[in-house]
């Protein structure tokens, strides 16, 4: 899902470093506003260290088109969206300075389908469903997240002359393919926040403590 | 908090971190006896796009240049979640604002 070099036009690279220049803003800005209990920092560094380690392991499918984990729901839901998106940012910044995975014209436009579509939609799912089952809340954020971050990688590489415009071949091949490969991804999701659940409930974000810090103002 | 603190505290999850970190190089060679390609690969190839590369990182492809490929792949995954977690420390550290 990282796009290299010479895939976007340069009009398309510049439009999504903006949004995702303005979306990091605002986040940076909500953050700063909530307050972030101190133990929680180093549990965003280990959330972020985390999905970059998992990213490393490529899923061996044979027939070849396969995918990694991309961890955008993990990160919502441990450390909440504002949060998550930075610790995102991070992976997917550094993932490009120093390992040159994913192009530097290209990183807005990754940034916003893994750092942002990818955590803003798993957290608003999870939110969502995990008022009835939060198993099934993790599944569906992990799997629909990173199938609409795949659609809007899609749509930059659609909209650019690389790709013929060929915006309605670029979706379809992305949001099927990442949809079907995404069911792992929902499972791994699953898999990471039950077991932070069972044990270590107090690591996971509350959105309800968030909301009433943010609304108590300074204390 | 000391670094002492910091790993008795959260010993699971670095041990979960080290692991991965221990089994990517061979994720890495099952990659490669798959033929991993991704569904962007697959558009690109579809549309006949092709990647112009201008920047290659200063670790290549998470290798180390000039190490062989598996124990390249170990040092890349370690540095890289080192660096990682060191960041996203100070950055949440940075921004985190003055509540409790």
């Amino acid at each position: 899902m990282h796009i290299p070099d010479g895939f976007l036009d340069m009009n398309i690279a510049i439009i999504y470093y903006i949004l995702t220049a303005i979306v990091i803003g605002i986040c940076i800005y909500k953050i700063n506003k909530g307050g972030i209990d101190e133990k929680r920092v180093p549990i965003a560094g280990l959330v972020a260290a985390g999905i970059f380690a998992a990213q490393m392991l490529n899923w061996p499918i044979p027939g070849g088109t396969s995918a990694h984990f991309v961890g955008g729901a993990v990160a919502a839901i441990i450390l909440g969206p504002f949060l998550g998106c930075i610790a995102m940012v991070s992976v997917v910044t550094i993932q490009a300075l120093l390992f040159g995975d994913g192009g530097i014209t290209a990183l807005g436009t990754n940034l916003f389908s893994m750092a942002i579509v990818d955590v803003f939609v798993a957290y608003y799912i999870y939110r969502t469903l995990s008022k009835k089952n939060t198993k099934i809340a993790a599944f569906v954020a992990g799997w629909i997240g990173i199938t609409l971050g795949a659609i809007n990688t899609g749509i930059a590489t659609g909209l650019s002359s690389t790709f013929q415009y060929s915006i309605t071949t670029t979706v379809p091949i992305m949001g099927i393919w990442h949809g079907a490969l995404g069911i792992i991804e929902g499972l791994i999701t699953v898999a990471i926040v039950s077991y932070i659940e069972k044990n270590r409930k107090d690591l996971l974000f509350d959105s309800n403590n968030w909301k009433n810090k943010t609304r108590g103002g300074k204390r | 908090m000391s670094l002492k603190e910091f790993i008795t505290e959260h010993k699971q999850a670095l041990l979960v971190i080290l692991v991965a970190i221990i089994l990517s190089p061979l994720f890495a060679l099952a990659a490669d006896a798959v033929g991993y390609s991704e569904p962007l690969e697959k558009s690109a190839e579809h549309l006949g796009a092709e990647e112009n590369p201008i920047y290659g990182g200063i670790l290549p492809d998470y290798s180390v240049p000039g190490i062989d490929s598996p124990i390249g792949t170990f040092l890349a995954s370690l540095l890289g979640s080192l660096v990682t977690l060191i960041i996203v420390f100070g950055i949440t550290k940075v921004i985190k604002g003055r509540n409790n």
